[in-house]
């Protein structure tokens, strides 16, 4: 089984040690991930904001580099669903481009999920040993918080409010670290705690599972 | 009209927007009521519905979509039934066509007074300011609509209209317009409404209410209220006029469970509205209650445009607001930033289409710019929508035409242009990417931590300075992931 590492332009200039720790778990439990080179954005942002014929340009370029691959993994959430569930509407049905995308949607996977379905059926357990233990709930956990792409720069005020009501939620569990499935969720929660000089750290779930196996250091 | 639900156009959300963040009653008002329904509302399809809960939405979306896919058929045939039993049935175009049929009967009847119950549609075609004008004395018998009207306030929810006031603000408008005694007690308060409201009722020559549903088999109209508002409303006057956008058409009562199984749960987080009720035609002979003469007008106003558009599928819209109960945005902004009698999720997608399909086709979106973008696409509105209306879909196809027509801030276009063109070509990406670090690099603040290097960014350039207004911005600025996955390659290392 040949599986590529979907890396997201994302996790490349905020989080590369997301994008180790997903190397790390997934050699971990026996699959060794290649690295297509070529890749670069997914066409999220195009997307999202209006540009759909540019975010299809990207899509055909994103099938066409996992084509010779059996499973693509990320440890980026929104970027997984962006082609999991919104390539398909950017082209016609019956379309070969419909097809390659359709074909690359079938065999993506968040990093977690992956492990699930395909390797180690066992994860819940890796995350909780990541917290000592201690894995709290946070209330209102469904509840967006507030990032939402360029909508975070377009509606500053509101994205913030969000985000501050989600750090909130965070800071009544008593959780130092919070665990968060989407670099750009990540960063906008990191960035908005930095700011107001709330000591909270946040990780992707591929970071907290390699540091729940030894694989990567701890953080202080 | 309102300026708050009607503002003038081309409306700018973003001081309301920012207004409202910073309104810590309304964060609380808002928000807590927006909680809890939207809890509640899981809660109940959980227990009475279970995994049988997204059939159930499936089915009513089909039934409604069967209604606007047939929908000339079923007007033929409510009109049919509606008037064999006696009603009058009128169609208005336009929203000032459906305040003309109104005006036209009340002169009929030298009304003075009308009683109204809640109406979304009525805010639409602005009918009380058209009453108004022509000197007839407009009650609102809904509570929060009551509450609003005394207060010269506009609804800022589709079914609790009052869900940005709280009872302390009652009180004071009820011993400021009323004359009554101040009290927070919510049953004292329903009581001096009721009091105040009782022999209005009586008094009335006209009554006034929308509909929820539309049944062509039966030529009835189903009203769903909790007060008895509209019992009462159509109880007293001699004339009663539904007024009902023509989306509400369904086949018949055959069809009906479903909505009402999803309308109050979805609203309300209630198995049943406390009432439903149904109005067909005049009273009968030996009858003893009832209105005289009842008059159906169906409105169109966009509507037959949106059935003919890509976006029919809001049409399929129920207004029961779970929507807007499950939006963090509207649950932050409040109802009135959205500029529009529809606030939240589907008054986002719906006011600039009705306005479009009103024959405004430049207009639209060219007025109200900012719906589309406010939203963080998070999909809470589409797993809440009862009839799966897929709002973030159509929130996007709006983005999209914005773009199309210049509408959207072009330096945002040119950066989504470029980064597309960098991403094609992965070695000036990469070198991109490079950029950002090394800017972050030279210009954040650097901390260091067992990870690695990251440097956090207090002022971003450009498109980053919305970003940095509030929130720094961390890059990680040690070894690259490709650096760091190459050298394992070439060491051999653990691989």
């Amino acid at each position: 089984m040949r599986v590529a590492l979907f890396t997201t332009c994302l996790a490349e200039a905020l989080a590369p040690r997301a994008l180790k720790a997903t190397v790390l778990v997934l050699e971990h439990v026996g699959v060794r991930p290649e690295l297509p080179t070529a890749q670069t954005c997914c066409g999220q942002p195009m997307l999202s904001n209006g540009l759909p014929a540019d975010a299809a340009a990207l899509a055909r370029r994103m099938a066409e580099i996992f084509a010779p691959y059996d499973a693509v993994v990320t440890p980026s959430g929104s970027c997984c669903s962006v082609v999991r569930e919104k390539y398909a509407g950017l082209f016609d049905e019956g379309s070969a481009d419909r097809a390659a995308v359709d074909a690359l949607a079938a065999k993506t996977f968040e990093l977690v999920e992956f492990l699930e379905t395909h390797r180690h059926g066992a994860t819940a357990p890796f995350l909780a040993r990541a917290c000592c233990g201690d894995v709290r709930e946070l209330p209102d956990m469904a509840q967006c918080c507030g990032f939402g792409g360029m909508f975070s720069t377009q509606f500053p005020e509101v994205s913030t409010a969000l985000g501050e009501e989600k750090l909130a939620h965070v800071a009544s569990t008593g959780a130092a670290t919070l665990v968060a499935s989407d670099t750009g969720c990540a960063a906008h929660l990191a960035g908005l705690a930095h700011r107001k000089g709330v000591p909270l750290r946040v990780i992707s779930p591929a970071e907290a599972l390699a540091e729940s196996l030894g694989l990567l250091e701890r953080q202080a | 009209m309102n300026p708050l639900i009607a503002p003038p156009l081309p409306f700018d959300m973003k001081p309301r927007a920012r207004e409202a963040v910073r309104d810590l009653k309304l964060q609380q008002f808002v928000g807590n009521a927006t909680h809890l329904k939207d809890t509640q509302r899981g809660g109940i399809f959980g227990r009475d519905f279970g995994s049988d809960y997204d059939d159930l939405r499936t089915v009513a979306r089909d039934t409604k979509q069967y209604a606007l896919d047939h929908l000339d058929e079923l007007l033929e045939r409510f009109i049919a039934s509606a008037e064999a039993s006696g009603a009058k049935v009128h169609a208005a175009a336009t929203a000032d066509e459906a305040c003309a049929v109104a005006l036209k009967i009340a002169r009929e009847h030298a009304a003075k007074s009308c009683v109204k119950s809640k109406s979304m549609v009525t805010e639409e075609i602005g009918l009380l300011p058209a009453f108004e004008a022509a000197g007839i004395q407009t009650l609102e018998t809904d509570l929060g609509e009551f509450i609003l009207q005394i207060d010269g306030d506009a609804p800022s929810h589709i079914v609790t209209p009052m869900i940005h006031k709280d009872r302390v603000a009652t009180a004071k408008s009820f011993v400021r317009e009323l004359g009554a005694r101040y009290t927070e007690d919510p049953t004292e308060l329903t009581m001096i409404a009721r009091e105040h409201m009782r022999g209005l009722y009586r008094a009335a020559d006209l009554g006034v209410s929308g509909a929820n549903f539309l049944l062509a088999d039966e030529g009835s109209a189903v009203i769903c209220t909790n007060e008895g508002n509209f019992d009462l409303s159509v109880g007293g006057p001699p004339v009663h006029i539904v007024f009902v956008g023509i989306e509400k058409l369904i086949r018949g009562a055959r069809d009906l469970a479903p909505f009402l199984k999803l309308l109050a749960r979805s609203g309300t987080a209630q198995p049943l509205t406390v009432y439903t009720s149904f109005v067909r035609g005049p009273r009968r002979a030996g009858e003893h209650g009832g209105p005289k003469e009842v008059h159906f007008v169906l409105v169109d106003a966009g509507r037959v445009g949106v059935l003919a558009s890509e976006k029919r599928d809001l049409l399929r819209c129920i207004r029961c607001g779970a929507c807007l109960n499950a939006c963090p945005v509207y649950r932050k902004v409040g109802g009135h930033s959205y500029g529009s009698m529809y606030a939240g999720p589907i008054g986002a997608v719906l006011t600039p289409e009705l306005e479009r399909a009103q024959g405004n086709a430049s207009a639209g979106l060219a007025n109200y710019p900012d719906l589309p973008r406010a939203s963080s696409l998070c999909g809470a509105c589409y797993e809440a929508c009862p009839v799966k209306i897929d709002i973030p879909k159509f929130l996007m196809h709006d983005r999209a035409r914005l773009r199309e027509r210049g509408l959207s801030p072009k330096s945002e276009g040119a950066t989504l242009v470029l980064w597309r063109w960098l991403a094609e070509r992965p070695a000036l990406f990469r070198m991109a990417i490079g950029a950002v670090r090394l800017h972050a690099r030279m210009l954040g603040q650097k901390e260091k931590t067992k990870d690695g290097e990251r440097a956090w960014l207090k002022s971003a350039p450009g498109p980053g300075a919305g970003w940095t207004a509030t929130r720094d911005l961390g890059i990680a600025t040690g070894e690259s992931f490709r650096d760091w996955f190459a050298q394992r390659d070439t060491k051999g290392g653990s691989r």
